[in-house]
């Protein structure tokens, strides 16, 4: 420990970078690959979408085998055809996204409870480009893990499907639009919880609210009598989702530009008040 | 230069900081001194455009520090030992801020090396003692080379190694023309280290001078008498401007008179004097008496139980 290594560097006065863009996004990326807590969520994610769809197929397996007494019953399935297959490789995403939104409101949250905000934001006083930077590295990620799952899914239940004479057509429209879609979902469902992680600065309370939202207002609004909530539903984020990716839509429901916009209302509203929120309040 | 106008932080009912103005010059260390809750973390926060004053304003050179084109190179700071995510290790908490200025990493291993971290860099930053989680600090406030150095309570938890190291750090920065401001609640370390105090209490400037000024205090001598004849010594010395307190039997502190006053009057009075003794008040005094109305908990030690006298939490 001497001072002398102090006599080092630039000469003062000289124009040096500053935080650019670019450099900001890279240090979120290392921010972000630096956590084991990343690492560990982003494979369970993996192993819930591949778990499940190996499930699914199978489930589905054994149902049609079980069917095959049943002519009733065996239409049925054969009526669904390809469409029951196409789902099994997106068939985990409603605990991914929960993981995937959870992972983002730590990211966000971990910053204001481990007191890292303060190095973060004295290196970035203008806060904004730090946030953008960060929602770009988490929305990213979330598209990137929930397609290559799903991929990943697709392999692992393409043998098991095989064993019941059934495959996926991958290559089918629905099947793309399933898989795209629904990394652009999931991304979304991060940029909410990244939004709440930085209005509540709270680990504990952002995941809460994430899962309030995804998971118990669902299924409290279809216990819940009454023509409101019926209606209500159809404008929660799972169902906006569902309703896009569903190729035989029920009667009153939203077209699928409409639903595509009230999901993007679910993300801008909750970030643009994350960002204000972050430039003026105190850190 | 931090030149600070007026600045104002209202939390709620309380006043932080209270409307206070100073200016942190280059080429010396200059100590920010108080008690705890004083406003000390809370003004280097508004330096480093953390907190948003209720009012009044502070650049650093000139500009306020959020509207540095290259904030990293321009301040360190070290504004809280525990501003890092603990699950990262030391080396990629300070890639990941480097990379906002392009910082090279050999800068990154030169400052790791600079504090002494080389050892326990590898390793995640939960398991840091006080003193390593304050190395790590010194080692970001280091990063980009900046012309201006915030240190916020650099010496607590160090060992006596660490301390005499952040002095000497903070005198060679100071030496070389950069602006050095640090806080601390120890006297004793202040008069170890700083050039210039600027003491706070209650979020008030109580004090804003060279160090050597605060110890004489307002040029007032003191001077310590023990005699046989106190009572008599206490009528003939009460003048305007000289008070005597008895501090025991024969032993009296007059202040306000040069000692060689005192020992003219009692010989003129024939009084015997077998003690005088001029006093200089150490650092430590001169803070209490800055301080002692401002302190925000007192210690109060009651017969039966310790009140609590505390006014206001802690901001």
């Amino acid at each position: 420990m001497s001072t002398a290594a102090l006599q080092s560097s630039r000469p003062h006065g000289t124009a040096a970078p500053g935080p650019s863009f670019l450099r900001v996004l890279n240090s979120e990326f290392i921010k972000f690959r630096t956590l084991l807590s990343t690492l560990i969520l982003v494979g369970s994610t993996v192993l819930v979408m591949v778990g499940f769809a190996a499930l699914n197929a199978w489930g589905i397996g054994q149902f049609s085998e079980a069917s095959r007494n049943d002519p009733q019953a065996a239409a049925a399935f054969a009526a669904q055809g390809a469409d029951l297959t196409a789902g099994i490789p997106t068939s985990g995403i409603a605990f991914a996204q929960l993981i995937i939104g959870s992972l983002a409101v730590l990211l966000m949250s971990s910053e204001f409870t481990t007191g890292m905000a303060r190095s973060t934001f004295s290196a970035v006083p203008k806060r904004t480009p730090a946030f953008i930077a960060k929602l770009l590295v988490v929305t990213a990620c979330a598209f990137v893990v929930t397609v290559a799952s799903s991929l990943l899914a697709y392999v692992a239940a393409t043998p098991i499907l095989d064993n019941y004479g059934f495959d996926i057509d991958l290559g089918s429209d629905h099947s793309r639009r399933l898989l795209l879609v629904s990394g652009v979902y999931v991304a979304a469902v991060a940029a909410i919880g990244m939004s709440l992680g930085t209005l509540l600065r709270n680990s504990a309370g952002g995941i809460m609210s994430l899962v309030g939202l995804f998971f118990v207002v669902p299924i409290a609004f279809q216990l819940i009598p009454g023509e409101f909530f019926e209606e209500a539903r159809k404008y929660l984020p799972d169902s906006l989702f569902e309703r896009i990716v569903t190729a035989a839509p029920a009667e009153d429901a939203l077209e699928v530009w409409q639903a595509w916009t009230w999901l993007g209302v679910w993300v801008v509203v909750p970030v643009a008040a994350a960002m204000i929120i972050l430039k003026k309040r105190d850190v | 230069m931090i030149e600070a106008t007026g600045l104002t932080k209202v939390y709620g009912e309380k006043t932080a900081v209270d409307g206070v103005s100073f200016t942190v010059q280059a080429g010396r260390v200059t100590g920010f001194l108080g008690p705890n809750g004083a406003g000390k973390s809370t003004t280097m926060r508004m330096i480093m455009g953390l907190d948003r004053p209720t009012s009044g304003s502070v650049t650093v050179n000139g500009v306020p520090f959020a509207q540095h084109a290259a904030p990293l190179r321009e301040v360190g700071s070290l504004l809280d030992a525990k501003a890092v995510h603990t699950g990262r290790t030391a080396y990629n908490h300070l890639l990941a801020m480097a990379a906002t200025h392009s910082i090279p990493r050999k800068r990154v291993q030169e400052v790791i090396e600079m504090t002494g971290l080389g050892e326990v860099a590898r390793k995640k930053v939960k398991g840091f003692s006080l003193g390593m989680g304050q190395r790590l600090g010194i080692a970001a406030a280091l990063l980009g080379d900046p012309q201006t150095i915030i240190l916020d309570e650099p010496v607590n938890g160090l060992d006596p190694e660490g301390v005499v190291w952040v002095r000497n750090l903070v005198k060679y920065l100071a030496s070389e023309g950069r602006t050095v401001f640090l806080s601390s609640h120890l006297m004793s370390e202040m008069a170890m280290t700083a050039d210039h105090l600027i003491v706070i209490g209650r979020g008030r400037i109580i004090a804003d001078a060279p160090i050597g000024e605060i110890i004489t205090g307002k040029g007032q001598s003191r001077a310590r008498v023990r005699t046989d004849q106190p009572e008599q010594l206490m009528r003939l010395l009460a003048d305007d401007g000289v008070s005597v307190e008895v501090q025991d039997h024969e032993l009296l502190e007059v202040t306000g008179l040069p000692a060689r006053d005192i020992a003219r009057t009692a010989l003129d009075n024939r009084i015997m004097v077998y003690e005088l003794t001029p006093l200089q008040a150490s650092l430590e005094e001169a803070y209490m008496e800055l301080t002692k109305d401002e302190v925000e908990y007192h210690s109060l030690i009651t017969t039966g139980a310790a009140a609590p006298t505390q006014t206001g939490g802690q901001q």
